[in-house]
Protein backbone atom coordinates (compact mmCIF):
# COMPACT_ATOMS: atom_id res chain seq x y z
CA UNK A 1 0.00 0.00 0.00
CA UNK A 2 3.07 2.50 1.11
CA UNK A 3 4.33 1.95 -2.37
CA UNK A 4 0.96 2.51 -3.84
CA UNK A 5 0.53 5.24 -1.88
CA UNK A 6 4.39 6.90 -3.16
CA UNK A 7 3.85 6.27 -6.91
CA UNK A 8 0.30 7.84 -7.14
CA UNK A 9 2.01 10.99 -5.13
CA UNK A 10 4.93 10.99 -7.50
CA UNK A 11 2.46 10.71 -10.52
CA UNK A 12 0.29 13.80 -9.21
CA UNK A 13 2.98 15.57 -8.41
CA UNK A 14 4.27 15.40 -12.01
CA UNK A 15 0.98 16.37 -13.30
CA UNK A 16 1.12 19.24 -10.91
CA UNK A 17 4.20 19.99 -11.94
CA UNK A 18 3.10 20.37 -15.67
CA UNK A 19 0.26 22.64 -14.27
CA UNK A 20 2.97 24.92 -12.94
CA UNK A 21 2.20 24.43 -9.06
CA UNK A 22 4.66 23.02 -6.92
CA UNK A 23 3.21 19.90 -4.95
CA UNK A 24 3.48 19.46 -0.90
CA UNK A 25 3.88 16.00 0.48
CA UNK A 26 0.99 13.50 -0.11
CA UNK A 27 -1.52 13.53 2.68
CA UNK A 28 -4.67 12.03 1.63
CA UNK A 29 -6.05 10.25 -1.52
CA UNK A 30 -8.96 9.05 -3.25
CA UNK A 31 -9.54 6.94 -6.64
CA UNK A 32 -12.40 6.34 -8.45
CA UNK A 33 -12.28 3.86 -11.06
CA UNK A 34 -14.98 2.42 -13.29
CA UNK A 35 -16.24 0.66 -16.07
CA UNK A 36 -19.20 1.17 -18.10
CA UNK A 37 -20.57 -1.22 -20.99
CA UNK A 38 -23.21 0.37 -23.70
CA UNK A 39 -25.15 -1.44 -25.86
CA UNK A 40 -27.52 -0.50 -28.45
CA UNK A 41 -29.06 -3.41 -29.96
CA UNK A 42 -28.55 -3.66 -33.65
CA UNK A 43 -26.32 0.09 -33.30
CA UNK A 44 -23.98 1.07 -31.19
CA UNK A 45 -21.40 -0.70 -28.35
CA UNK A 46 -18.98 0.97 -26.04
CA UNK A 47 -16.98 -0.16 -23.58
CA UNK A 48 -15.42 2.93 -21.40
CA UNK A 49 -13.28 2.63 -18.66
CA UNK A 50 -12.36 5.35 -16.50
CA UNK A 51 -9.43 6.20 -13.72
CA UNK A 52 -9.81 9.43 -11.23
CA UNK A 53 -7.62 10.58 -8.45
CA UNK A 54 -8.01 13.16 -5.84
CA UNK A 55 -5.21 13.90 -3.53
CA UNK A 56 -4.85 16.35 -0.64
CA UNK A 57 -1.31 18.29 -1.28
CA UNK A 58 -1.30 20.48 1.66
CA UNK A 59 -2.17 23.86 2.44
CA UNK A 60 -5.87 23.26 1.28
CA UNK A 61 -4.54 22.55 -2.15
CA UNK A 62 -6.46 19.87 -4.05
CA UNK A 63 -5.30 17.94 -6.92
CA UNK A 64 -7.32 15.69 -9.80
CA UNK A 65 -6.50 13.46 -12.44
CA UNK A 66 -8.98 11.26 -14.31
CA UNK A 67 -8.04 9.62 -17.52
CA UNK A 68 -11.18 7.87 -19.68
CA UNK A 69 -11.00 5.12 -22.40
CA UNK A 70 -13.53 4.06 -24.81
CA UNK A 71 -13.98 2.12 -27.18
CA UNK A 72 -17.01 1.95 -29.77
CA UNK A 73 -17.96 -0.33 -32.42
CA UNK A 74 -21.48 -0.15 -34.43
CA UNK A 75 -23.91 1.10 -36.88
CA UNK A 76 -25.52 4.34 -37.02
CA UNK A 77 -28.26 6.18 -38.50
CA UNK A 78 -27.37 7.81 -41.60
CA UNK A 79 -29.87 10.67 -42.01
CA UNK A 80 -31.38 9.02 -44.94
CA UNK A 81 -35.08 7.60 -45.26
CA UNK A 82 -35.70 3.81 -45.63
CA UNK A 83 -37.40 2.36 -48.64
CA UNK A 84 -39.83 -0.31 -47.86
CA UNK A 85 -39.38 -2.21 -51.24
CA UNK A 86 -36.15 -1.75 -52.38
CA UNK A 87 -32.50 -2.63 -51.33
CA UNK A 88 -30.47 0.43 -51.31
CA UNK A 89 -26.64 0.95 -51.70
CA UNK A 90 -24.67 3.81 -49.66
CA UNK A 91 -21.27 4.94 -50.11
CA UNK A 92 -19.21 4.13 -47.11
CA UNK A 93 -18.03 7.77 -45.45
CA UNK A 94 -14.03 6.90 -46.67
CA UNK A 95 -15.33 6.72 -50.70
CA UNK A 96 -14.13 3.23 -50.82
CA UNK A 97 -16.86 0.63 -50.97
CA UNK A 98 -20.48 0.78 -50.08
CA UNK A 99 -23.21 -0.64 -47.65
CA UNK A 100 -26.83 -2.36 -48.44
CA UNK A 101 -29.67 -1.31 -46.65
CA UNK A 102 -32.76 -4.18 -46.76
CA UNK A 103 -36.18 -2.92 -47.52
CA UNK A 104 -37.79 -1.20 -44.66
CA UNK A 105 -35.04 -0.79 -42.53
CA UNK A 106 -33.68 2.26 -41.38
CA UNK A 107 -30.66 3.09 -42.98
CA UNK A 108 -27.69 2.51 -40.74
CA UNK A 109 -24.12 2.98 -41.82
CA UNK A 110 -22.33 0.25 -39.84
CA UNK A 111 -18.85 1.57 -40.77
CA UNK A 112 -18.36 3.38 -37.08
CA UNK A 113 -15.88 2.09 -34.69
CA UNK A 114 -13.25 3.87 -33.04
CA UNK A 115 -11.87 4.72 -29.44
CA UNK A 116 -11.08 7.56 -27.58
CA UNK A 117 -8.48 8.52 -24.74
CA UNK A 118 -9.20 11.60 -22.43
CA UNK A 119 -7.41 13.25 -20.33
CA UNK A 120 -7.69 15.94 -17.42
CA UNK A 121 -6.20 17.26 -14.41
CA UNK A 122 -7.08 19.90 -12.57
CA UNK A 123 -5.56 21.98 -9.17
CA UNK A 124 -8.47 23.73 -6.13
CA UNK A 125 -6.77 26.40 -4.33
CA UNK A 126 -7.75 29.00 -1.22
CA UNK A 127 -7.56 31.91 -1.54
CA UNK A 128 -8.68 33.06 2.26
CA UNK A 129 -10.68 31.41 4.26
CA UNK A 130 -13.91 31.61 2.02
CA UNK A 131 -12.96 32.06 -1.68
CA UNK A 132 -11.50 29.11 -3.93
CA UNK A 133 -10.02 29.23 -7.27
CA UNK A 134 -10.04 26.25 -9.89
CA UNK A 135 -8.69 25.57 -12.68
CA UNK A 136 -7.98 22.44 -14.85
CA UNK A 137 -7.08 21.45 -18.22
CA UNK A 138 -8.28 18.65 -20.69
CA UNK A 139 -7.60 16.79 -24.28
CA UNK A 140 -8.74 14.04 -26.12
CA UNK A 141 -8.30 12.34 -28.87
CA UNK A 142 -10.03 9.94 -31.54
CA UNK A 143 -9.09 9.03 -35.08
CA UNK A 144 -11.05 11.97 -36.47
CA UNK A 145 -11.68 14.15 -33.17
CA UNK A 146 -9.12 16.16 -31.33
CA UNK A 147 -10.53 18.23 -28.32
CA UNK A 148 -8.21 20.34 -26.14
CA UNK A 149 -9.33 22.59 -23.61
CA UNK A 150 -8.93 24.63 -20.34
CA UNK A 151 -11.11 25.47 -17.16
CA UNK A 152 -11.45 28.09 -14.34
CA UNK A 153 -13.88 28.52 -11.46
CA UNK A 154 -14.30 31.49 -8.95
CA UNK A 155 -16.35 30.29 -5.77
CA UNK A 156 -17.10 32.09 -2.36
CA UNK A 157 -19.08 30.74 0.82
CA UNK A 158 -21.52 33.16 2.12
CA UNK A 159 -23.63 33.46 5.27
CA UNK A 160 -22.01 31.09 7.71
CA UNK A 161 -21.27 28.61 4.42
CA UNK A 162 -24.71 27.89 3.73
CA UNK A 163 -24.41 29.34 0.49
CA UNK A 164 -22.03 29.32 -2.20
CA UNK A 165 -21.95 31.67 -5.00
CA UNK A 166 -19.05 30.52 -8.38
CA UNK A 167 -18.55 31.61 -11.85
CA UNK A 168 -16.99 29.15 -13.75
CA UNK A 169 -15.45 29.35 -17.26
CA UNK A 170 -14.63 27.08 -19.84
CA UNK A 171 -12.80 27.19 -23.14
CA UNK A 172 -12.51 24.18 -25.84
CA UNK A 173 -10.95 24.07 -29.31
CA UNK A 174 -12.21 20.90 -31.14
CA UNK A 175 -10.94 19.44 -34.62
CA UNK A 176 -12.57 17.12 -36.89
CA UNK A 177 -10.78 15.43 -39.20
CA UNK A 178 -13.46 12.96 -40.69
CA UNK A 179 -13.05 9.89 -43.22
CA UNK A 180 -13.11 11.05 -46.71
CA UNK A 181 -12.82 14.27 -46.00
CA UNK A 182 -15.51 17.06 -45.23
CA UNK A 183 -17.73 17.01 -47.69
CA UNK A 184 -19.45 20.17 -49.96
CA UNK A 185 -22.38 21.07 -48.02
CA UNK A 186 -25.65 19.67 -49.85
CA UNK A 187 -23.20 17.56 -52.19
CA UNK A 188 -24.84 14.48 -53.55
CA UNK A 189 -23.88 11.34 -52.15
CA UNK A 190 -21.08 9.92 -55.50
CA UNK A 191 -20.71 6.01 -56.01
CA UNK A 192 -17.11 4.57 -54.87
CA UNK A 193 -16.19 5.09 -58.96
CA UNK A 194 -16.55 8.85 -58.73
CA UNK A 195 -14.78 11.36 -57.35
CA UNK A 196 -16.63 12.96 -54.33
CA UNK A 197 -15.80 17.02 -54.12
CA UNK A 198 -14.57 17.78 -50.47
CA UNK A 199 -14.05 20.83 -48.50
CA UNK A 200 -9.99 21.82 -47.77
CA UNK A 201 -8.79 21.48 -44.17
CA UNK A 202 -9.71 20.00 -41.12
CA UNK A 203 -13.27 21.15 -39.58
CA UNK A 204 -12.68 23.31 -36.62
CA UNK A 205 -14.87 25.01 -33.78
CA UNK A 206 -14.38 26.81 -30.61
CA UNK A 207 -16.50 26.93 -27.55
CA UNK A 208 -16.73 29.15 -24.62
CA UNK A 209 -18.96 28.07 -21.81
CA UNK A 210 -19.98 30.01 -18.54
CA UNK A 211 -22.23 28.69 -15.59
CA UNK A 212 -23.40 31.39 -12.71
CA UNK A 213 -23.92 28.77 -9.57
CA UNK A 214 -25.71 29.16 -6.37
CA UNK A 215 -26.10 26.73 -3.91
CA UNK A 216 -28.17 27.15 -0.34
CA UNK A 217 -28.37 24.99 2.26
CA UNK A 218 -32.35 25.45 3.14
CA UNK A 219 -32.31 23.67 6.59
CA UNK A 220 -30.63 20.77 8.48
CA UNK A 221 -31.65 18.30 5.70
CA UNK A 222 -32.18 20.00 2.48
CA UNK A 223 -29.85 21.87 -0.07
CA UNK A 224 -30.47 23.52 -3.30
CA UNK A 225 -28.96 24.62 -6.01
CA UNK A 226 -28.88 26.64 -8.96
CA UNK A 227 -27.49 27.18 -12.59
CA UNK A 228 -27.19 29.50 -15.67
CA UNK A 229 -24.72 28.50 -18.02
CA UNK A 230 -24.44 29.94 -21.38
CA UNK A 231 -22.49 27.99 -24.24
CA UNK A 232 -21.33 30.08 -27.14
CA UNK A 233 -19.86 27.28 -30.12
CA UNK A 234 -18.45 28.70 -33.06
CA UNK A 235 -17.27 26.70 -36.10
CA UNK A 236 -17.65 23.83 -38.28
CA UNK A 237 -20.74 21.38 -36.50
CA UNK A 238 -22.04 19.62 -39.70
CA UNK A 239 -21.73 16.27 -39.59
CA UNK A 240 -20.06 15.26 -42.25
CA UNK A 241 -21.04 11.19 -42.14
CA UNK A 242 -24.93 12.40 -42.07
CA UNK A 243 -27.35 12.82 -45.46
CA UNK A 244 -30.75 14.23 -45.93
CA UNK A 245 -32.77 11.95 -48.70
CA UNK A 246 -34.56 13.88 -51.23
CA UNK A 247 -37.83 12.66 -52.00
CA UNK A 248 -40.14 12.33 -54.94
CA UNK A 249 -43.47 14.59 -53.57
CA UNK A 250 -45.84 11.67 -54.44
CA UNK A 251 -44.24 8.49 -54.38
CA UNK A 252 -41.39 9.56 -51.25
CA UNK A 253 -39.08 7.49 -53.05
CA UNK A 254 -35.15 9.01 -52.77
CA UNK A 255 -34.03 10.68 -55.87
CA UNK A 256 -30.52 11.86 -53.92
CA UNK A 257 -28.71 11.65 -50.79
CA UNK A 258 -27.44 15.27 -49.98
CA UNK A 259 -24.68 15.63 -47.02
CA UNK A 260 -25.82 18.14 -44.55
CA UNK A 261 -25.53 21.33 -43.75
CA UNK A 262 -25.39 22.69 -40.04
CA UNK A 263 -25.27 26.62 -38.80
CA UNK A 264 -21.60 26.97 -37.99
CA UNK A 265 -22.61 29.20 -34.57
CA UNK A 266 -24.80 28.08 -31.71
CA UNK A 267 -25.42 29.81 -28.44
CA UNK A 268 -27.26 27.42 -25.67
CA UNK A 269 -28.67 28.90 -22.53
CA UNK A 270 -29.86 26.42 -19.87
CA UNK A 271 -31.06 26.77 -16.34
CA UNK A 272 -30.56 24.19 -14.28
CA UNK A 273 -31.75 23.27 -10.53
CA UNK A 274 -31.24 20.47 -7.81
CA UNK A 275 -32.71 19.97 -4.32
CA UNK A 276 -31.46 17.08 -2.51
CA UNK A 277 -33.27 16.55 0.79
CA UNK A 278 -31.99 14.17 3.58
CA UNK A 279 -35.39 12.19 4.99
CA UNK A 280 -35.00 10.09 8.29
CA UNK A 281 -32.63 7.32 6.97
CA UNK A 282 -32.95 8.10 2.89
CA UNK A 283 -32.00 10.70 0.48
CA UNK A 284 -34.73 12.11 -2.31
CA UNK A 285 -32.89 13.96 -5.08
CA UNK A 286 -34.84 15.94 -7.65
CA UNK A 287 -33.18 17.82 -11.08
CA UNK A 288 -34.82 19.98 -13.48
CA UNK A 289 -33.00 21.14 -16.34
CA UNK A 290 -34.20 23.16 -19.50
CA UNK A 291 -32.28 24.41 -22.55
CA UNK A 292 -33.17 26.73 -25.66
CA UNK A 293 -30.81 27.48 -28.29
CA UNK A 294 -30.88 29.82 -31.15
CA UNK A 295 -30.86 26.83 -33.53
CA UNK A 296 -34.68 26.24 -32.42
CA UNK A 297 -33.63 23.79 -30.34
CA UNK A 298 -35.40 23.55 -26.50
CA UNK A 299 -35.44 20.75 -23.95
CA UNK A 300 -37.00 19.51 -20.66
CA UNK A 301 -34.94 17.52 -17.99
CA UNK A 302 -36.43 15.43 -14.93
CA UNK A 303 -34.54 13.39 -13.17
CA UNK A 304 -35.27 12.16 -9.61
CA UNK A 305 -33.32 9.12 -7.64
CA UNK A 306 -34.32 7.99 -4.35
CA UNK A 307 -31.46 6.35 -2.07
CA UNK A 308 -32.83 3.68 -0.08
CA UNK A 309 -30.13 2.94 2.87
CA UNK A 310 -30.07 -0.50 4.05
CA UNK A 311 -26.86 0.29 6.28
CA UNK A 312 -25.38 3.19 8.44
CA UNK A 313 -24.23 6.19 5.96
CA UNK A 314 -21.83 5.82 3.98
CA UNK A 315 -23.68 1.90 4.07
CA UNK A 316 -25.53 -0.16 1.75
CA UNK A 317 -27.74 1.56 -0.01
CA UNK A 318 -30.36 1.00 -2.77
CA UNK A 319 -30.80 3.33 -5.61
CA UNK A 320 -33.72 4.04 -7.80
CA UNK A 321 -33.38 6.42 -10.95
CA UNK A 322 -36.05 7.66 -13.26
CA UNK A 323 -35.47 10.19 -15.82
CA UNK A 324 -37.83 11.96 -18.72
CA UNK A 325 -36.36 14.18 -21.37
CA UNK A 326 -38.04 16.13 -24.04
CA UNK A 327 -37.10 18.17 -26.88
CA UNK A 328 -38.26 20.28 -29.82
CA UNK A 329 -36.82 19.94 -33.23
CA UNK A 330 -34.13 22.50 -34.80
CA UNK A 331 -35.13 24.98 -37.02
CA UNK A 332 -32.86 22.96 -39.76
CA UNK A 333 -34.22 19.37 -38.70
CA UNK A 334 -36.05 17.83 -41.77
CA UNK A 335 -37.04 13.90 -42.00
CA UNK A 336 -36.41 14.72 -45.93
CA UNK A 337 -36.46 17.23 -48.37
CA UNK A 338 -39.04 17.40 -51.35
CA UNK A 339 -37.30 17.02 -55.09
CA UNK A 340 -38.02 19.98 -56.92
CA UNK A 341 -38.09 22.46 -54.02
CA UNK A 342 -35.70 25.24 -53.61
CA UNK A 343 -32.78 23.60 -50.96
CA UNK A 344 -32.66 25.71 -47.67
CA UNK A 345 -29.83 27.41 -46.26
CA UNK A 346 -29.07 24.56 -43.56
CA UNK A 347 -30.85 21.07 -43.62
CA UNK A 348 -30.27 18.07 -41.05
CA UNK A 349 -31.99 14.80 -41.13
CA UNK A 350 -30.30 13.64 -37.58
CA UNK A 351 -32.71 12.57 -35.74
CA UNK A 352 -30.96 13.73 -32.57
CA UNK A 353 -32.02 17.36 -34.03
CA UNK A 354 -35.50 16.24 -34.16
CA UNK A 355 -38.26 16.41 -31.47
CA UNK A 356 -37.92 13.78 -29.14
CA UNK A 357 -39.06 11.71 -25.97
CA UNK A 358 -36.79 9.91 -24.42
CA UNK A 359 -37.02 7.97 -20.73
CA UNK A 360 -33.84 6.37 -18.52
CA UNK A 361 -35.11 3.88 -16.14
CA UNK A 362 -32.10 2.73 -13.85
CA UNK A 363 -30.85 0.85 -10.21
CA UNK A 364 -28.06 1.71 -8.56
CA UNK A 365 -26.55 -0.59 -5.40
CA UNK A 366 -23.93 0.57 -2.91
CA UNK A 367 -21.89 -1.06 -0.15
CA UNK A 368 -18.50 -0.77 1.85
CA UNK A 369 -16.23 -3.15 1.43
CA UNK A 370 -13.66 -3.10 3.92
CA UNK A 371 -12.44 0.05 5.29
CA UNK A 372 -12.24 3.12 3.21
CA UNK A 373 -13.33 0.77 -0.17
CA UNK A 374 -16.58 1.28 -1.41
CA UNK A 375 -18.08 -0.61 -4.98
CA UNK A 376 -21.16 0.06 -6.52
CA UNK A 377 -22.80 -1.59 -9.39
CA UNK A 378 -25.96 0.06 -11.89
CA UNK A 379 -27.85 -0.80 -14.33
CA UNK A 380 -29.62 1.53 -17.11
CA UNK A 381 -32.41 1.29 -19.72
CA UNK A 382 -32.75 4.05 -21.83
CA UNK A 383 -34.92 4.36 -24.87
CA UNK A 384 -35.83 7.58 -27.03
CA UNK A 385 -38.81 8.08 -29.18
CA UNK A 386 -38.54 10.43 -32.03
CA UNK A 387 -41.82 12.25 -32.86
CA UNK A 388 -42.63 10.11 -36.78
CA UNK A 389 -43.91 13.33 -39.16
CA UNK A 390 -47.56 12.96 -40.10
CA UNK A 391 -47.61 14.38 -43.50
CA UNK A 392 -45.02 11.89 -44.99
CA UNK A 393 -45.33 11.25 -48.61
CA UNK A 394 -45.99 8.10 -51.08
CA UNK A 395 -44.21 5.13 -49.54
CA UNK A 396 -42.84 6.95 -46.53
CA UNK A 397 -46.07 6.49 -44.70
CA UNK A 398 -45.69 3.18 -45.13
CA UNK A 399 -42.40 2.74 -43.21
CA UNK A 400 -41.20 2.64 -40.17
CA UNK A 401 -39.42 5.79 -40.70
CA UNK A 402 -38.05 6.78 -37.24
CA UNK A 403 -38.28 3.54 -34.49
CA UNK A 404 -37.49 4.50 -31.28
CA UNK A 405 -33.75 3.52 -30.30
CA UNK A 406 -33.37 1.91 -27.07
CA UNK A 407 -30.14 1.11 -24.78
CA UNK A 408 -28.54 -1.17 -22.19
CA UNK A 409 -25.53 0.47 -20.18
CA UNK A 410 -24.42 -1.10 -16.58
CA UNK A 411 -21.45 0.28 -14.48
CA UNK A 412 -19.70 -1.05 -12.20
CA UNK A 413 -17.11 1.43 -10.23
CA UNK A 414 -14.94 0.98 -7.17
CA UNK A 415 -13.40 3.67 -4.59
CA UNK A 416 -10.35 3.87 -2.62
CA UNK A 417 -9.68 6.07 0.20
CA UNK A 418 -6.03 5.82 1.43
CA UNK B 1 -36.57 33.86 -24.99
CA UNK B 2 -32.77 34.73 -24.39
CA UNK B 3 -33.80 38.14 -23.16
CA UNK B 4 -36.02 36.37 -20.57
CA UNK B 5 -32.81 33.53 -19.62
CA UNK B 6 -30.45 36.80 -19.07
CA UNK B 7 -33.06 38.35 -16.89
CA UNK B 8 -33.49 35.21 -14.96
CA UNK B 9 -29.82 35.24 -14.62
CA UNK B 10 -29.47 38.72 -13.47
CA UNK B 11 -32.45 37.69 -10.94
CA UNK B 12 -30.53 34.79 -9.59
CA UNK B 13 -27.29 36.90 -9.14
CA UNK B 14 -28.98 39.38 -7.04
CA UNK B 15 -30.91 36.22 -4.94
CA UNK B 16 -27.82 34.63 -4.59
CA UNK B 17 -25.73 37.94 -2.93
CA UNK B 18 -28.99 39.38 -0.95
CA UNK B 19 -31.94 37.38 -1.16
CA UNK B 20 -33.07 34.36 1.55
CA UNK B 21 -30.98 35.82 4.32
CA UNK B 22 -32.63 33.60 6.82
CA UNK B 23 -32.03 30.33 5.54
CA UNK B 24 -29.73 28.16 6.36
CA UNK B 25 -28.35 26.05 9.56
CA UNK B 26 -25.54 26.71 12.20
CA UNK B 27 -21.83 24.94 11.87
CA UNK B 28 -23.23 21.99 14.42
CA UNK B 29 -26.09 21.43 12.61
CA UNK B 30 -24.53 20.51 9.79
CA UNK B 31 -24.35 17.19 10.62
CA UNK B 32 -27.00 15.04 7.75
CA UNK B 33 -25.35 17.63 5.14
CA UNK B 34 -22.09 16.65 6.11
CA UNK B 35 -22.86 12.91 5.00
CA UNK B 36 -21.35 11.64 1.46
CA UNK B 37 -24.60 10.78 0.67
CA UNK B 38 -25.75 15.09 0.75
CA UNK B 39 -23.14 15.81 -1.85
CA UNK B 40 -24.33 17.87 -4.39
CA UNK B 41 -22.63 15.70 -7.05
CA UNK B 42 -22.17 12.19 -4.78
CA UNK B 43 -21.22 9.94 -8.22
CA UNK B 44 -19.17 12.20 -10.57
CA UNK B 45 -18.47 9.63 -12.59
CA UNK B 46 -21.02 8.06 -13.21
CA UNK B 47 -22.54 11.31 -13.82
CA UNK B 48 -19.62 11.92 -16.83
CA UNK B 49 -20.50 8.70 -17.85
CA UNK B 50 -24.17 9.40 -18.52
CA UNK B 51 -23.87 13.06 -19.53
CA UNK B 52 -21.38 11.64 -22.53
CA UNK B 53 -24.23 8.95 -23.57
CA UNK B 54 -26.67 11.66 -23.43
CA UNK B 55 -24.44 14.25 -25.30
CA UNK B 56 -24.08 11.67 -28.00
CA UNK B 57 -27.93 10.78 -27.91
CA UNK B 58 -29.96 13.80 -27.75
CA UNK B 59 -29.63 17.36 -28.46
CA UNK B 60 -28.68 19.32 -25.37
CA UNK B 61 -25.86 19.19 -23.54
CA UNK B 62 -24.37 21.21 -19.94
CA UNK B 63 -25.78 22.98 -17.57
CA UNK B 64 -23.99 20.81 -14.21
CA UNK B 65 -20.28 21.57 -15.26
CA UNK B 66 -17.67 21.20 -17.89
CA UNK B 67 -18.35 17.47 -19.56
CA UNK B 68 -15.06 17.51 -21.98
CA UNK B 69 -15.01 17.40 -25.14
CA UNK B 70 -14.41 15.08 -27.38
CA UNK B 71 -17.15 14.03 -30.36
CA UNK B 72 -18.58 9.78 -30.03
CA UNK B 73 -21.22 11.19 -31.50
CA UNK B 74 -22.45 8.53 -33.58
Amino acid sequence: MAATKGTFAKLLAGACATLGVAATPSRASEVDTAALAYVEPDRVKALEMVIAANHDLGDGLLGRIKFVYDALTGASANGAVPVYDAVQTFTRPSGRGTYRIQPGDTPLDDTFRDARGALSAGLTKPLGRLTKLDFGVYGSGEHDYTSLGANAALSRDFQKRNRTVSLALSVNKDTISPEGGRPIPFAEMLSPSQTPQRLDGDGSKTVLDGILGVSQVIDRSTVVQVNYSVSVADGYQTDPYKVVSVVDPVTGLPTAQLYEHRPDKRTKHIVYGLLKRHLSRDVVELSYRFMSDDWGVTSHTADARYRLQLGGDPGTYLQPHLRWYRQEAADSYTPWLLDGETLPEFATADYRLGPMTAWTYGMKFGRPVGENRRVTFRLEYYRQTPDNPADAPGQLAQVDLLPPVSAVFAQVGFTTEF
Amino acid sequence: MTRRLLLGAALLAVIALTGCASMGVEPWERDLLARPAMALNDDPIALALDEHIYFSKEASTGGLGFGGGGCGCN
